[in-house]
């Protein structure tokens, strides 16, 4: 509207000016292709595959180093620096019990034999007999230190074999968490030399374009910190050759800015793992469907509101049940976001192969609402918010991280949704460091937060249900049990489930445990959340993942049509 | 002079120590730490594993022991590791302060020129006041990111003329200029107004002064009389204007900045103030306030220099 | 005084709008803050004169509640910062010596320091850690003053420390003081009424910088909290989409810009600019 009010004006002396100074038609896709140039919405720090996780870096690494394993589009362990996924049948996985009798187990994986760094060196076990060893000495600073507590042992009969020891029985050892390799003929050195500087040191951040780094299609040879990475076809890699020459990735943290950059021709995509808001690239596709392809994919993100189960009105399971019949949640989906994410019915994603099928989301039912509502005790009051016999209103916190406008929006709805079932949501977002830093982490919270938790396929909520571990001081606020949720038969539950080998054998359990949350509701479960993908017309063979492997591991099936 | 140069430098070199103890704390006191942070990444660090971070981190130190050891890294050039950046904090501010300097240079810059002479135009042509000071108003009156986003929209968006922001990727003036051009604009924009104002002002006092009417009276063309005797008069009091923006000259235009995408000092003084990032968010801190404090001072010399009424009143 | 006169007259129109608001929202039936799902970014129409945001609701009634958490801001914070600003002046002019070098010392500090990440700073911390109300839109506008009273108070304690020297320095000031004239007589009597006029200056210079900053909080995510409306916070919600409903960003930003131009009028009138 406005644009084409002021395109319409005479201003013959400013086009002239300007037209001195205006872009060649097309801007990055007059290029002819060879480039490839994709927005993002968050920087990265560290380049290291191991110390933070960042979603940001895990895009990019996606291009320029592979792990040993991950999870395909289809969501089934997939081997990447490996030969094929340990398993009991293929005898890389086996029971055993460790030195102090207690039962262990051994898994073997065999590496790639045409895989290597960029300086030509091949990937060898000596590469992960570091990431090992680095990992186990907890000065180094790597993420995921559980795994290298239960890796015991490091064993290698060959260049190309690595076997681990585990302390303990569990179904998906095999795919092996964090665990890849890093380049020891680079990295050992520094780390050898000094383990508690060895995060500040490594070569991945003091000498990030050292092409010995890199064993993916692609190396990074270019960073400018916080606002982009430019990467190259990697000369020492032996698979299929990637379509472009050179890409460019570049951080741009405004939503609209990100958007009008896309419009105006500079970036050819938007990462669907970090771009745009869902609801965003829904307004874009209805006016530029031409020109892009969308693909939308419900991702391992389950958006959920976490309840505080100590507050003495949240005790109720009734409340509880109550809060979720009161929020319609398809007609959110629907009108916010075009029925592109699924309600869920737990945290389970429909796509996951431990789904219990038979368990329906909630409904919207308010008339059930308000008959749990008078049961237990709250009687609507004058002001349309109910209250209980005591005259105490029914009134909730609403939290989110503020500045994240998608969240603010449904929060808002949802408010308005509970007002109508007589209970008032009280709403006081915070900045995300304030709200997973402080109020989560250290429960300070005391009605309802929304947040996402990011997991992978067949992902033991352990952390979120074990009554071990609700935060408190005395355990240093470890855990992320935050709403306090305590079942013996929970408890159980999540020690049995990673024991048990034989998937079938699994699945009963998990219908339990998904039978459970659905009841009790430690947590009201909203949807899964899309990320939202969108490339050019002349770009073929992106599949979004919608798990924590990212798109850009596939890159050499990306292909310009 | 000189007598002044040696009182306010320590008052300047105090004003930074306690800055930067108070920065210090008001950072540490925020909540969520990178412990925190770390441990909503990683689910699965065990009680044991966030005592022994701490410790590696020197989390478990008094806050007041921190930042002791924090100034005499500084004072023995060591100003650490930016924890956001992953490199070390003086390396990541270069780039940013470049960024900075060279888009609020230009823009400011720009606004100081046609401020100024905005501001003349409306004291020597009487009929052309209203118009100024209407832009004036405007140009003040409009938020910054609203006027940045409405610029994309109808030159990058619209009519695609230059870029919506970001750096360009292949090198050259003409091609950098044209990436400069809209946040350059939306900044002076902001900035045009003060200078306007301030020239206008001064200038209608200086044009009343009775040396002026003397010179008038020897006959001296109007132009001669508006650009030598009055002009320079009239600049004095801008200097303190000039000064405060040479404060932001370095800690940037964080909207600005943002909404373009641009690499800046307010970008990155924001990031690390609210990431956490101690190291870098006491080294931007710093060089923002030394570089405001000196400027001032270097503003109150000139003004003394020009002006020998304010050199007796405090001499 | 056509300048002045403008400016209050701008003014008071949006006041006028925040406090018709209850009764326009009568008129039209509707609710600025609970949304309709089956009406977003609705065109304009009978029922919605501006149109409806991303949530379905009325632009032209959020505004106008949007104009009272605006407005209130610019005020309170102007106040705020004046009362500081005169108290400090006025004690920097009339002590001297070391409470003055003091005094003024703080203020290059908070000159020196880049007001927008500490606004953050202050912003992102829990206000129920100081007492105020977590959760209502007057507790953020509490917050919000303070923070701008923090900073704004220097720019005002300098004026009046200026105006408030020179009237001491004069020569029936002396001569009152001689005569015996009690100091408080003489600063309520003989300096106040000097400081009037630089002090309400300052003051609505102050209103002017208050609602930009509101705005500049709230496009961070650090502003009022939802679902009250504010300028800003209208404006910063538009802007994801702003390229598919600019007039829900387009709204906002001309009443921001009203009301200080607004303002400006009102410091320059004052200041006597006009003839």
């Amino acid at each position: 509207m406005i644009g084409r009010m002021i395109e319409a004006m005479p201003w013959r002396a400013a086009t002239l000016a300007l037209a001195l100074l205006a872009a060649p038609a097309g801007g990055a896709a007059a290029q002819g292709h060879d480039t490839l140039t994709i927005g993002l919405s968050q920087a990265t720090g560290t380049f290291h595959p191991n110390i933070e996780s960042m979603l940001a870096k895990s895009y990019i690494l996606g291009f320029a180093r592979r792990p040993l394993t991950g999870h395909g589009p289809d969501w089934r362990p997939t081997c990447f620096a490996c030969e094929s996924i340990p398993t009991l049948e293929n005898g890389q996985v086996a029971l055993e019990n460790t030195p102090d009798g207690k039962p262990g187990m051994r898994v073997t994986w065999r590496l790639r034999a045409d895989l290597r760094w960029g300086d030509g060196r091949p990937v060898t076990a000596e590469d992960l007999r570091f990431a090992w060893e680095a990992g186990r000495a907890f000065e180094t600073g790597f993420g995921g230190a559980e795994f290298y507590r239960q890796a015991y042992e490091f064993l290698s009969d060959g260049p190309r074999s690595v076997t681990l020891r585990f302390d303990r029985v569990s179904f998906d050892a095999g795919s092996a968490g964090g665990f890849e390799p890093l380049p020891a003929h680079i990295d050992r050195a520094i780390w050898e030399a000094d383990r508690r500087n060895y995060r500040s040191r490594t070569a991945y951040d003091t000498n990030t374009t050292n092409p010995g780094l890199w064993n993916g299609p692609y190396r990074i040879t270019a960073v400018q910190p916080g606002a982009g990475v430019t990467l190259e076809r990697n000369d020492a890699w032996a698979g299929p050759a990637p379509a472009f020459r050179r890409i460019n990735i570049r951080v741009v943290e405004n939503s609209a800015a990100l958007e009008a950059q896309l419009l105006a021709g500079q970036l050819d995509m938007i990462a669907g793992e970090l771009g745009l808001s869902l609801d965003q690239a829904i307004a874009l596709e209805r006016r530029a469907r031409g020109r892009f392809r969308f693909e939308y994919r419900p991702g391992l993100v389950w958006e959920h509101l976490d309840l505080r189960l100590d507050n003495p009105v949240l005790r109720d399971v009734r409340v509880r049940q109550a809060l979720m019949l009161a929020i319609d949640r398809p007609r959110i989906v629907q009108s916010l976001f075009d029925n592109r994410q699924p309600v869920a019915a737990t945290a389970i994603h429909p796509d996951d192969p431990m789904l219990d099928r038979s368990l329906a989301p909630w409904p919207h039912d308010p008339a059930r609402a308000a008959a749990l509502l008078e049961e237990a005790g709250w009687r609507p009051g004058p002001d349309g918010i109910r209250r209980n016999a005591t005259g105490e209103r029914l009134a909730i916190d609403l939290q989110t991280t503020a500045g994240n406008r998608s969240r603010e929006t449904v929060l808002q709805v949802i408010q308005g949704q509970w007002r109508a079932a007589g209970i008032e949501g009280r709403i006081a977002n915070q900045p995300p460091r304030v709200l997973f830093g402080e109020t989560l982490s250290k429960r300070q919270f005391n009605g309802a937060v929304l947040f996402a938790w990011i997991s992978s396929p067949e992902n033991v909520p352990r952390t979120t249900l074990h009554s071990d571990e609700i935060p408190r001081a005395a355990r240093n606020w470890s855990g992320q049990n935050y709403p306090g949720y305590s079942n013996p038969e929970m408890d159980a539950l999540l020690e049995a489930l990673p024991q048990e080998l034989d998937a079938e054998k699994r699945r009963p359990l998990w219908a339990r445990l998904q039978a459970m949350t659905h009841r009790d509701l430690p947590a009201l479960p909203l949807w899964h959340r899309a990320e939202p993908h969108v490339w050019p017309q002349w770009l073929e063979g992106i599949r979004p993942t919608g798990n924590m492997s990212p798109s850009s591991l596939w890159v050499t099936d990306w292909r310009v049509r | 002079m000189l007598r002044i140069v040696a009182w306010r430098i320590p008052q300047i070199a105090a004003t930074l120590l306690l800055l930067s103890l108070a920065a210090y704390l008001a950072i540490g006191a925020m909540p969520g730490d990178p412990i925190a942070l770390a441990m909503m990444a990683d689910p699965r660090l065990g009680p044991a594993d966030i005592e022994r971070m701490r410790a590696l981190h020197g989390l478990d130190q008094p806050l007041l022991a921190r930042w002791w050891a924090w100034l005499s890294g500084v004072l023995r050039g060591e100003f650490g590791y930016s924890r956001l950046f992953a490199r070390p904090a003086a390396e990541i501010l270069w780039p940013a302060l470049r960024g900075s300097l060279v888009l609020l240079g230009t823009a400011l810059g720009l606004a100081a020129l046609l401020g100024i002479a905005a501001g003349s135009l409306a004291a020597l042509r009487p009929r052309w006041r209203g118009a100024v000071d209407a832009l004036a108003l405007v140009s003040q009156a409009l938020p910054a990111f609203w006027l940045g986003i409405l610029m994309i929209i109808l030159f990058a968006v619209t009519l695609g003329w230059l870029p919506a922001g970001g750096a360009p990727d292949a090198p050259g003036m003409l091609e950098a200029l044209r990436y400069i051009i809209l946040p350059v604009a939306t900044l002076a924009i902001a900035h045009l107004a003060a200078y306007a104002r301030h020239t206008a002002a001064s200038m209608a006092e200086v044009l009343r002064a009775p040396w002026i009417t003397a010179a008038r009276a020897r006959g001296a063309p109007e132009r001669r009389i508006a650009l030598v005797h009055a002009l320079p008069n009239a600049a004095v009091p801008l200097l303190s204007l000039l000064a405060l923006d040479a404060g932001a000259l370095v800690s940037g235009a964080l909207i600005t900045e943002t909404v373009f995408a641009r690499p800046g000092m307010g970008k990155l003084l924001t990031d690390a103030v609210m990431g956490n990032d101690h190291n870098l968010a006491l080294l931007a801190l710093l060089l923002v306030a030394t570089t405001t404090l000196l400027a001032t001072l270097a503003a109150d010399l000139a003004q003394r220099a020009l002006d020998p009424r304010l050199a007796e009143r405090r001499a | 005084m056509t300048r002045l006169r403008l400016g209050l007259a701008i003014l008071a129109c949006l006041a006028l709008g925040a406090l018709a608001a209850p009764w326009v929202a009568g008129w039209l039936g509707l609710d600025p803050d609970v949304p309709d799902l089956l009406a977003r970014q609705a065109g304009p129409s009978p029922e919605h004169p501006l149109g409806t945001d991303e949530l379905g609701r009325d632009i032209l009634l959020r505004l106008l509640y949007g104009a009272r958490i605006s407005l209130a801001v610019g005020l309170a914070a102007a106040i705020a910062s004046s009362l500081i600003g005169l108290a400090a002046g006025l004690l920097s002019a009339w002590r001297g010596g070391w409470v003055d070098a003091l005094l003024m010392r703080l203020a290059d500090f908070l000159l020196a320091l880049p007001a927008l990440p500490l606004l953050v700073l202050l912003a992102a911390m829990d206000p129920a850690a100081i007492g105020l109300p977590r959760g209502s839109a007057w507790g953020d506008v509490g917050r919000i003053t303070l923070i701008l009273a923090l900073f704004g108070w220097v720019g005002v304690a300098r004026l009046c420390r200026a105006a408030a020297l020179s009237t001491l320095a004069r020569d029936h000031i002396r001569a009152a003081r001689a005569l015996g004239v009690s100091e408080a007589r003489l600063l309520r009597r003989h300096v106040a009424p000097a400081l009037a006029a630089p002090l309400t200056v300052a003051g609505s210079l102050a209103v002017a910088g208050a609602i930009l900053a509101e705005s500049t909080l709230s496009f961070l995510g650090l502003g009022i909290q939802p679902p009250a409306s504010s300028w800003g916070n209208m404006l910063a919600n538009a802007q994801d989409l702003v390229f598919s409903a600019p007039m829900a960003a387009l709204w906002p930003g001309l009443a921001i810009a009203l009301a200080v131009a607004g303002a400006m009028l009102v410091a320059d009138g004052l200041r006597g600019q006009d003839r």
